[in-house]
């Protein structure tokens, strides 16, 4: 189901990050949120809609979504249009909120790795640690101040709960996360955001100091989501056989030829829209299936074929 | 208008277990049938002989029975306007049935049961499913019209260990496929199913801890009273995200038809035959059909 919202305010955060302020087109309150919860926006444009997930700062006390985009260099969709063409009134749809970082209701302790834009998500979970007098941290890499989103906000509100690390400041920090991990008490849960290789370390560090799996929770970089190089390939469903084009995916391409595949996050984490594949070379790239699984199965938000594949038509509506 | 809900799909010619939840059009929780009085009747006096095989809550629930407090109420007064009104006050809200004239205030500083109190203004089942570590947890629901199964002891229970009973659930992992996609169910985007059994009896209020008391009328089932007597059960289940808790709200409204009515429909009484037909032996044990099958197959022979 989708809201029918508008912009009402536009805020310049930083250089290259603008806020966005969203109340529900009819006034009406938007859901409340759970902490860590992102949108899926749908930006009207002359090439078509162009979806995007963006985590939620906050909900204000009146209701409404504020998020926070950066603009990426080269980039041609998502943050260029909502650095450019959106402006106050600008009238769009969004999801409702859904949430794949879910802080834990019972962990004894809360641990956030963000880097950068990555924070993004942990604000509305540091708020809510915070308001429900949990105990909890957060370790904070960007490169320098005046680039740090939400650098004086969290100063004020998490004083003590905040580190920040700066890798371009005069003095240099980074996160030792090996250090820091090993510090956190037994039944601590950890939560990463940031660019790949950042969520990828501190997983890795964490698994080797025998962190359980399900105290690891992350959420994949968000603005790196768009690989630059991907071919067109063919997708047979029943009899029928479909093209798709390169800057065509998957998941949309088999929604408009008639199925409808149930999907939520678009960025191969949340497993949704699996779909079983009965032919051909998958690419995979989602973070969500097993190595067995990718096997027999693939999500079609993120994956793509090689030449030509086909979908088991029957498996469809299983699951 | 109220129709029972036939569980069966078009064509549907043999028994097998998939996830047959499909995405909900109307996104509803709850429904008002013709049987509301009657049901809210019984509903409340088994909770006060039985107040602990009807409710259940660890503390951490709390938050979350709220938010299907108010998410049920809502849904309550902008769907049935003539039959309920809600009034929002300073710590929690007002609720008017005009069914049962009563009016109830839900007050955060008082009602310390919110999910117990809601529950007694429908006809619904309601079980709160909460996420850690990766898996699900009944931890709160009012249970007054289960099939045969205890909420005390379930109480706190996961998933998987809560379907350990169902014959065959486990084969191709089904189990495991479902909750996963319970796991990524999402707010906005809820989900229906229905269950289905046959009866002996047309009690509701069939807990686990009295089958001693209803579970031999299975075996009281005779040619003469095979009609009026057993009852096709069905079970529509509805799966929610609450988007601030993030628990899920799952509603069972079980409804009841007996052999006969259902039978007026022939194409219905022919496809309930033939399923009967393909049911798998321990799916037959588990549903409790055994003992009168053969009384059931016979009644439906003599009506085709
Ligand atoms: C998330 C909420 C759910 C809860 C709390 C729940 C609970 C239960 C319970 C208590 C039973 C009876 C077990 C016993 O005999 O002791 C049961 C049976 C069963 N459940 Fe669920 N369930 C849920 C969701 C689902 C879903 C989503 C499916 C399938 C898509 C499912 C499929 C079944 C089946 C097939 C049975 C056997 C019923 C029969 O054959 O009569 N359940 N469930």
């Amino acid at each position: 189901m989708k809201i029918p919202v508008s912009v009402e305010s536009v805020a310049m955060e930083t250089n290259d990050i603008k806020r966005f302020r969203i109340k529900h087109r009819f006034n009406e309150p938007l859901p409340e949120i759970h902490p860590g919860a992102h949108i899926l926006t749908y930006l009207p444009s002359n090439e078509g809609v162009i979806i995007r997930p963006y985590s939620l700062t906050n909900r204000t006390t009146d209701g409404r979504y504020e998020i926070a985009i950066k603009l990426v260099q080269k980039s041609r969709g998502g943050s260029f249009r909502w650095h450019h063409s959106v402006t106050v009134g600008t009238e769009l749809e969004i999801s409702f909120p859904k949430n794949i970082l879910k802080p834990e209701l019972l962990g004894r302790h809360h641990v956030f790795y963000a880097a950068g834009i990555g924070i993004t998500p942990f604000l509305t979970m540091l708020h809510w640690c915070k308001e429900t007098g949990r105990s909890f941290e957060l370790h904070y890499g960007a490169s320098i101040k005046e680039e740090c989103l939400f650098y004086g906000y969290l100063k004020e509100s998490f004083k003590s709960e905040t580190r920040f690390y700066f890798s371009r400041e005069r003095r240099k920090e980074r996160i030792d996360y090996y250090c820091s991990l090993q510090r956190h008490p037994i039944g601590t849960h950890v939560y990463i955001c940031g660019p790949p290789s950042f969520i990828e370390n501190i997983i890795n560090a964490a698994k080797n100091l025998g962190y359980p799996r399900e105290r690891i929770h992350f959420e994949a970089f968000r603005s790196n989501q768009i690989k630059t190089k991907t071919s067109p390939f063919k997708v047979k469903i029943e009899k029928k056989c479909v093209p798709v084009k390169e800057d065509q995916v998957l998941l949309d391409v088999l929604n408009e030829n008639g199925l409808s595949i149930p999907y939520s996050c678009r960025v191969g984490q949340c497993g949704t829209c699996e779909i079983t594949v009965k032919k051909g070379d998958v690419l995979h790239q989602d973070s969500f299936l097993t190595e067995k699984e990718k096997l027999s199965f693939m999500l079609p938000c993120v994956s793509r074929g090689k030449g030509l594949i086909e979908i088991d038509h029957n498996s469809l509506n299983l699951i | 208008m109220y129709s029972f809900p036939f569980p069966f799909e078009e064509g549907q010619s043999h028994y097998f277990y998939k996830n047959n939840a499909v995405q909900m059009k109307n996104r509803t929780t709850v429904q008002i049938t013709p049987n509301y009085l009657k049901e809210m009747k019984l509903k409340r006096d088994t909770i006060i002989k039985n107040p602990e095989r009807c409710f259940v809550a660890l503390d951490h629930t709390y938050e979350a029975q709220w938010e299907a407090t108010l998410y049920i109420a809502k849904e309550l007064a902008l769907r049935y306007p003539d039959t309920f009104t809600m009034t929002s006050r300073k710590y929690g809200f007002t609720l008017n049935n005009h069914l049962l004239k009563e009016e109830v205030r839900f007050d955060y500083k008082v009602n310390k049961e919110p999910l117990n109190d809601i529950g007694k203004h429908v006809q619904e089942d309601l079980i709160l499913m909460f996420q850690r570590e990766g898996q699900l947890f009944l931890d709160a629901g009012q249970l007054c019209f289960p099939s045969n199964w205890s909420l005390a002891f379930n109480k706190g229970m996961a998933f998987m260990d809560i379907h350990r009973p169902v014959p065959g659930f486990q084969e191709g992992q089904l189990d495991r496929r479902i909750e996963r996609f319970l796991l990524h169910l999402c707010p906005g985007d809820p989900f229906e199913r229905s269950n289905w059994s046959l009866m002996a009896g047309e009690t509701l209020n069939t807990h686990l801890e009295t089958f001693p008391e209803w579970g031999k009328k299975r075996y009281s089932v005779t040619e003469d009273t095979v009609g009026n007597y057993v009852h096709v059960r069905v079970e529509v289940q509805k799966l929610h995200r609450l988007p601030k808790t993030y628990t899920i709200l799952f509603t069972i409204h079980t409804h009841l038809l007996s052999l006969k009515e259902l039978s007026k429909d022939l194409n219905k009484a022919n496809q309930l035959y033939t399923i009967l037909l393909s049911l798998p032996k321990p799916i037959e044990e588990y549903k409790g059909i055994t003992p009168y099958k053969s009384h059931v197959m016979n009644y439906l022979e003599g009506v085709l």
